[in-house]
């Protein structure tokens, strides 16, 4: 089977005619690297996060197909894309959940830029846009599941409206003008804004936050979409119930990200001032860190004042988030006294955060530096060693037969789920599809890596003319898998290929020279 | 060395073999998705069954009382839906033919029902009982429709290459009593026709 791939002709011509001419566009000033080895995410988190937009504008713009923001229709149309339409339930699905991780990724994304000191070295526009980013992508995740119109929509569109009329002087005028007069306006501009304003606040922000270095991991973008899918096959969201106005609705908490809000609210001091004044006192403090925090250094562990906010920070939003959710279970005591949270235990808790965290800071900041110390009195003395996994190009080679036999069984096990009507349990199996095929990639991106670092294969040796005698019979396996010749230049490829020191393993991926497809550029201004 | 080199030439290089498994490892990967296009056309939301030719005025349609030329405007498929019931494409002309097309009869060769939508741009085309008229008009274009078999053959519909111009139609049933039920009917262009596309005559 003389089968090359090396030739360009017809439709591979045209794309790479098509991948030369992007040189004239503006897509030059931004740098892509498909890293050919595993890098830790952390240093990609926003692009993820980008990543999961598409998904969501790809998702959301099919779920528009159906989608009826009229208020006595919204919750019905709904519940047609879930059960009637043919894989509506996976669309939604996946949108749910995308948002979901979008909120997840951002908030994961800003934390990990606030602790390694990203913000400095002239990204302040960077941090600023996005802060104010994180802060529209949440907004954009609460008018998506309010636009659903069940009892809980219901009373997060409550709360909105009524948080915008609490705005001191001005309140309901505003109220009037963005959010409209009834719940009729409320669901028709949720969904003007949620499918049209908001994104496209979003991508303007975008336009500016974006870096010129970007990282397109494609096993971890598969693993995020796979999660995704899985979360969704595990626990499909439901429809709760559809609103109605003469029927007094349950109880009901908002979305985790805003459950930390909800619980300032459930103290019942003044509405303006807990659902609105703190988030926003909060949300200027991370904007103006660039210029509050004027440490020369970058690392968490060399800015103990600025970590020991960040730390605090942190454990206030678990505290919160998690109050949020807790309403107390006994049905004995009244409605409003399970939902009202004791703001003298609530407060005094979040003072008390406070020592906690910077206590818990000192300790880590100690912790670190001991076990830098020691890891240098390690080096200096011990071998190093480093852990690797070495598969000889066959094995590599059955490997990805194998994770391709996986992938066919997978595929018809999601089919026939599909078929039988086991909707969560196809969103499942693509999920698993997804991540195999991350794995899958990866190891392909690797043996790709490995077959560009192998040396040309060895000349043929002059002493061909001699008889040559008990050649070895090629075994079975070789014979039915096709190894090519870089497999006689095994024992030399061992040397050539990247030794991979432990440092930069554990440094959450910034490896700097070993590495010829990433810029150290890349990583270090994300 | 030729044993060496037919060897090399009859095998896949590493290369193209990690490249084509890769090929085939990313169709894998995304095949789950193909089957997802079926979100797409909109699944029919109210079942084609046998059920009554319920007239404007809330009544069934009798062929004992029906009056002879004279068409009503029928809903088919009804939903229930007010929004969905008022579609153009669910609006239908009920017919009872003139006499001299045979609509003195008691049977169901005395009725016609032919879908609104005018095959040329989708107005709304309606039968005109007037003596010298007796045939479906647009009010768009002129297309005028034979009642008798649904073809039209004045103006632009009738330009039209078949199926596109000839108009849907109902099959109907009546009971013993007299009432009019429609026939579950088979949307495509060799049957019942496609509202909007036409039918093959």
């Amino acid at each position: 089977m003389a089968v090359s791939l090396e030739r360009r002709t017809g439709a591979v011509a045209f794309f790479y005619w098509l991948w030369d001419g992007i040189d004239r566009t503006i897509f030059t000033a931004i740098k892509f690297s498909f890293p050919a080895r595993f890098v830790s995410p952390f240093g990609f988190l926003g692009m993820l996060t980008f990543i999961v937009f598409i998904i969501l504008g790809v998702s959301g713009a099919l779920l528009m197909f159906y989608y009826q923001p009229i208020l006595d229709r919204a919750w019905d149309s709904v519940q047609f894309i879930n059960d009637e339409v043919p894989f509506g339930f996976h669309i939604r699905n996946i949108h749910y959940h995308g948002s979901n991780a979008m909120v997840l990724l951002a908030v994961l994304h800003m934390y990990y830029q606030y602790f390694s000191g990203r913000y400095k070295i002239r990204n302040e526009v960077l941090w600023m846009t996005g802060v104010i980013l994180g802060v529209v992508t949440i907004l954009e995740a609460f008018t998506g599941y309010d636009v659903i119109f069940s009892e809980r929509a219901e009373l997060a569109i409550s709360i909105a409206a009524s948080l915008t009329t609490s705005i001191p002087v001005a309140g309901p005028l505003i109220r009037d003008a963005a959010l409209g007069s009834g719940f009729s306006d409320f669901v028709l501009r949720f969904y003007a804004q949620h499918v049209f304003l908001l994104p496209i606040v979003m991508l303007g922000l975008m336009a500016v936050h974006f870096p010129r270095f970007l990282v397109f991991d494609v096993p971890m973008v598969m693993a995020i979409g796979g999660a995704i899918l899985i979360t969704g096959g595990v626990f499909p969201i439901d429809m709760g119930f559809k609103f109605e106005p003469t029927v007094p609705p349950g109880v009901t908490v908002p979305e985790w990200y805003l459950t930390g809000i909800y619980a300032f609210m459930r103290t019942q001091y003044d509405k303006f001032v807990t659902g609105l004044l703190w988030p926003l006192l909060f949300i200027i403090s991370i904007v103006l860190i660039p210029f509050i925090d004027r440490y020369k250094k970058f690392s968490w562990r060399d800015r103990p004042l600025v970590t020991a906010f960040g730390i605090t920070s942190l454990a206030q939003i678990m505290v919160t988030t998690y109050w949020g959710f807790y309403i107390s279970p006994d049905i004995s005591i009244p409605l409003v006294e399970r939902l009202v949270i004791d703001p003298i235990f609530f407060y005094s808790t979040m003072i008390l955060l406070v020592p906690l965290g910077f206590g818990f800071t000192y300790m880590m900041i100690k912790l670190a530096n001991e076990a830098e110390r020691k890891s240098k009195l390690a080096k200096s003395t011990g071998p190093k060693k480093v852990a690797t996994i070495n598969l000889s190009e066959k094995w590599i080679n059955w490997v990805l037969v194998a994770l391709l036999a996986f992938q066919v069984f997978l595929n018809i096990a999601a089919y026939n789920a599909a078929l039988t009507g086991m909707k969560n349990l196809s969103l499942f199996f693509i999920g698993i599809i997804l991540l195999v095929f991350a794995a899958f990639f990866h190891v392909y991106r690797y043996s790709i890596s490995q077959e560009k670092n192998a040396p040309p294969p060895a000349p043929a040796p002059v002493q061909e003319e001699k008889p040559r005698l008990a050649e070895p019979a090629p075994s079975p396996e070789s014979s039915k898998l096709p190894e090519g010749d870089a497999s006689k230049a095994k024992p030399e490829l061992k040397e050539l290929s990247p030794e991979i020191p432990a440092k930069t393993q554990a440094d959450l991926g910034v490896g700097v020279d070993n590495n010829p497809h990433i810029g150290s550029g890349d990583i270090n201004k994300p | 060395m030729s044993e060496l080199g037919t060897k090399k030439s009859s095998r896949l290089s590493r290369r193209d073999f990690l490249k084509l498994i890769g090929a085939a490892g990313t169709g894998l990967a995304f095949a789950p998705f193909v089957p997802f296009g079926n979100f797409m056309p909109n699944p029919n939301q109210a079942s084609l069954e046998k059920v009554p030719v319920i007239l404007p005025d809330g009544t069934q349609a009798n062929i004992n009382t029906y009056p002879i030329n004279h068409a009503e405007v029928i809903t088919y498929p009804a939903t229930g839906d007010a929004a969905l019931d008022a579609e153009a494409f669910r609006k239908w002309q009920f017919i009872r033919l003139p006499e001299e097309l045979g609509g003195d009869k008691k049977d169901v060769s005395a009725i016609r029902g032919y879908s609104m939508i005018c095959l040329h741009l989708w107005c709304l085309w309606k039968y005109w009982p007037d003596e010298g008229r007796k045939r479906g008009e647009c009010p768009c274009h002129g297309s005028m429709y034979d009642p008798l078999t649904g073809t039209a053959f004045v103006g632009p519909a009738s330009l039209q290459a078949a199926p596109s111009d000839t108009l849907p139609k109902l099959d109907f049933e009546i009971a013993s009593d007299g009432f009019v039920f429609v026939l579950p009917p088979k949307f495509n262009a060799n049957e019942n026709g496609v509202i909007g596309y036409g039918r093959f005559a």
